[in-house]
């Protein structure tokens, strides 16, 4: 069982990324609207490529 | 003459005037628009080819867009800098609220059809919140141009004071996020260390794993027990210091205290370690807590409903000329030109002209009240008819507007003594909880000091565990989330808890029970040379030029073209030519005086005005041609939804501001028993407070300004939809759409979810009976407690499950193969 002294120790450290990612992800406001890009994928119309479409946080 | 179910308007899906000239083609289609406004919205959005708008909009659409508002003076210095943040590369940020946006697509048009503007550098819409973040350069576009195009498209732009905008929940929500990120991957963890500490405790784990583990589990625990419960410590703190004992307290007890008998029981080597429980505690909790935060933002209630309720901007008066000003530039003694249709901005009187005003919001009386000089006009009312300049008396603080603020304020913050009854409830049995565990504490203290901590902790944990917190909020959010399938918003938390007791629900008249929107309801020739329908289209022609409330009962029929030379003449009716002949609309003096003949006019088929109905004639010089009944009509599922609550034991009573005959035949048709008629904002505060004396659970249902204030003194506040921003504010359960039938199920569904807060309750209450003395004397190990702990909550939250049952699971449907528009309303 000696096993565990590296396992449980790579397993926090997989811990500490998860939840390093998960903050980054909230920082960068990927959880501020739910609903939306479900269905932006859906509505982005690839046909007609605009000027000024530098896009905002979301594009 | 009742006008049949019309189709709905492709744009804004209100309905269709059955000889609309105005149509659209869209893919091939040609679809039926409801006027020149929704036109001109559809053409926009096509000719940016947005149409896809339509085919992945959800429900009804945007608001029908009102042409010609004038944005101009968001481009004067003084606004920008009130509405906007002047970053240091020359660009302009500002947030807005935006009215009529309800889902994903509508964001996603106002986004797109933005960054079709030059200068426009960033822009993002949130449908959740209906707020709006943007970012544009003041040199190539202006910010006038920018409202104006989200005017145009259909929804009301309101941008918000840089100031006030403030955390607009997002900063909330990303904190209450992580806190809880934090505690399910700690949960996570540490029960997985737990099980096999607790294999371990059965069949023996070698000391140095043992070690290890619990090690491991307090680093884990660490930051869920000081970061993610940091919430519970706080609110703990802030009920310790107001003298009261909230529910926080006992948690933040047994997380803090559990987490330090863990860390001193790793440190020393020996005794339990209770880090499962901690994670597990903080989780669940921090799960209930999130979801309720959910639903307070996802309301979208806006503080600042009462600046909305003044303009955006005023003509000021000055020395010979005029200027577009703000309201907040506005002192007592300016003089103030306003024009038909716009909102008056401050308390004063009129100098000169003469107008209808609109004061239904303020007063709650429905009927336009005219207004010449030296008359007051409040701060907030419509003006209707006329042009008038008036003088300004009181402006911001010291207006009615804000008085009715400050009334509500008070009633809100005395809201009746159920709340505090479950408070000081709840008070009591934590008290008790408190005493119990510190006199097992000292009982253990006298026989054997060593198991004097752990098993006060039990105690603590035992009493205050999963199953008996989670009890009520586990039924709440499946309550709250089925009620929000059926059309019924829940905002506060105790709301549907006070719902399920009310036995009396008051209902304000105008706009709650009735449309608060005058119908057509006959129109009858009084002349042989008249033909209805040619009456109905002048009338329409002539009522376009009106921004009376009675004009919208004719915005659904298709005005005669050709109408010139129109004149208003306030509080009496429109006089206009057409193909040669003048006509006159209005009042019947109005029109008997134009053809000099008044007692000739009067004919036999005339119906006398009832007493429900407002009767208009048209005429020309020679005489009357027709007379039009108009009248308020009910919503169409009133009576139904009145009947199945008395059955329900919810009895309905109605407390209108409006004048007695109109209530009480109101009244009758929906047989109500109790009405009350002409009453105030405060004598409708009084009404609730009596029914509350007598010990009646009171809900009340208002949309106007007006209600606020009893809103906030009822025991439940329900607003409707289509009412103000404000009502909405004051209410903890909002009723989104037109329809009254969704309070049936709202009552139904409080009264199920209080049945089974009872079941859980009392599971959760035998559970601790029989686990409390066992945790007193001692008996209790450590995996016994959490095995029990999860099972008793694994009940509690399946028996709330159940709540979500038998409706129909239903995703919002935003697929491909979804009705284009139109989806959902009855």
């Amino acid at each position: 069982m000696k096993i565990l002294f590296l396992l449980i120790p790579l397993g926090l450290s997989l811990f500490s990324f998860a939840l390093w990612a998960f903050f980054w992800a909230v920082r960068r406001g990927q959880f501020d609207d739910l609903e939306a890009p479900a269905v932006q994928i859906l509505l982005d119309d690839d046909r007609r490529p605009t000027r000024d479409e530098r896009g905002g946080p979301d594009a | 003459m009742v006008v049949s179910t019309p189709p709905a308007c492709f744009h804004c899906g209100g309905p269709v005037p059955r000889d609309s000239p105005c149509a659209v083609r869209v893919a091939g289609v040609s679809r039926p628009v409801c006027c020149s406004g929704c036109e001109a919205a559809v053409h926009l959005v096509l000719a940016q080819g947005l149409e896809r708008y339509y085919e992945f909009r959800s429900g009804s659409g945007a608001l029908p867009p009102r042409p010609g508002r004038d944005w101009s003076s968001f481009d004067r210095e003084a606004s920008l800098r009130r509405f906007t943040h002047l970053r240091t590369d020359g660009e302009r940020e500002l947030s807005l609220q935006v009215d009529g946006l309800h889902c994903a697509a509508c964001g996603w048009l106002i986004e797109n059809s933005l960054r079709r503007l030059s200068g426009i550098s960033a822009v993002h819409v949130s449908a959740g919140t209906g707020r709006a973040e943007l970012r544009y350069q003041p040199g190539r576009v202006a910010l006038s141009r920018v409202l104006e195009r989200i005017d145009a498209l259909g929804f009301q732009p309101h941008p918000l004071s840089f100031s006030s905008s403030g955390p607009d929940g997002a900063a909330e929500r990303r904190d209450a996020l992580k806190r809880l990120a934090v505690a399910g991957f700690g949960m996570m963890e540490v029960m997985t260390y737990s099980v096999a500490l607790y294999a371990g405790a059965m069949q023996g784990i070698a000391p140095d794993i043992e070690q290890l583990l619990r090690f491991v589990s307090l680093v884990v625990a660490t930051p869920v027990a000081l970061y993610s419960a940091r919430p519970f410590y706080d609110g703990a703190w802030r009920a310790l210091r107001a003298r009261t004992l909230g529910m926080d307290v006992p948690v933040a007890l047994s997380i803090g205290s559990a987490y330090l008998w863990s860390v001193v029981a790793v440190l020393r080597g020996s005794g339990a370690v209770y880090f499962d429980s901690v994670v597990m505690f903080t989780f669940f909790l921090g799960l209930g807590r999130f979801a309720e935060m959910t639903l307070r933002h996802r309301a979208g209630l806006q503080q600042d409903a009462f600046a909305r309720m003044l303009p955006d901007s005023v003509l000021r008066i000055v020395g010979e000329g005029a200027e577009r000003v703000l309201p907040e530039e506005l002192v007592a003694g300016d003089r103030v030109r306003v024009l038909a249709g716009e909102r008056i901005a401050a308390d004063g009187e009129v100098l000169t002209g003469a107008t209808e005003v609109d004061e239904s919001l303020l007063t709650g009386e429905s009927a336009p009240q005219v207004r010449g000089p030296h008359d007051a006009l409040i701060a907030g009312s419509l003006n209707l008819s006329g042009v008038v300049e008036m003088r300004v008396l009181r402006v911001g603080q010291d207006s009615t507007l804000a008085a009715i603020s400050r009334l509500l304020e008070h009633a809100r913050a005395s809201r009746p003594r159920f709340v505090a009854l479950s408070d000081r409830a709840a008070s009591w049995f934590i008290g008790a909880v408190l005493v119990f565990a510190a006199a097992v504490g000292l009982h253990w203290l006298h026989t054997d000091p060593a198991r004097a901590f752990p098993c006060v902790l039990a105690v603590l944990v035992v009493t205050c565990p999963c199953a008996l917190s989670l009890a009520a909020p586990a039924a709440l959010a499946s309550a709250t989330t089925r009620l929000a399938r059926a059309g019924l918003l829940v905002t506060g938390g105790r709301a549907l808890e006070r719902l399920a007791r009310a036995d009396r629900i008051v209902f304000d008249k105008t706009g709650t029970l009735t449309r608060g929107r005058p119908r057509l309801q006959s129109v009858r020739a009084l002349s042989a040379r008249a033909d209805p329908e040619r009456c109905r289209a002048i009338a329409a022609a002539l009522e376009r030029h009106s921004e009376h409330p009675l004009a919208r009962a004719f915005a659904l029929i298709a005005p005669a073209p050709g109408l010139r030379q129109v004149q208003l003449a306030v509080g009496r009716g429109l006089a206009g030519e057409l193909d040669g002949v003048r006509y006159r609309l209005g009042r019947s003096d109005f029109v008997h005086e134009f053809c000099h003949d008044a007692a000739a006019s009067r004919l036999p088929g005339m119906e006398r005005g009832r007493s429900d109905c407002v009767e208009i004639l048209l005429g020309d010089e020679q005489g009357p041609l027709a007379q039009f009944l108009l009248s308020d009509s009910l919503r169409e599922d009133a009576p139904d939804t009145l009947a199945a609550l008395g059955m329900l034991g919810v009895t309905p009573v109605i407390a209108s501001g409006d004048v007695p005959g109109i209530v009480t035949l109101v009244a009758r048709r929906l047989g109500v028993r109790e009405a009350h008629a002409a009453l105030r904002p405060a004598d409708k505060v009084a009404l609730v407070r009596t029914l509350q004396a007598a010990g009646h659970g009171v809900a009340m249902v208002g949309d106007g300004i007006n209600d606020a204030p009893v809103l906030a003194a009822a025991d439940v506040s329900i607003a409707i939809g289509s009412g103000t921003e404000l009502a909405k504010v004051s209410a903890e359960l909002i009723l989104p759409g037109e329809a009254l039938a969704p309070l049936i199920d709202g009552v139904e569904t409080a009264r199920r979810m209080r049945r089974i807060i009872r079941q859980n309750l009392a599971w959760a209450i035998l559970y601790n009976a029989t686990a409390v003395p066992i945790a007193a004397a001692g008996w209790l190990s450590p995996w016994m407690a959490a095995a029990g702990m999860s099972l008793s909550s694994l009940l509690v939250v399946i028996n709330a499950m159940r709540l979500l049952g038998d409706g129909a699971t239903r995703t919002p449907s935003l697929g491909l193969g979804a009705a284009p528009v139109q989806a959902a309303r009855a």
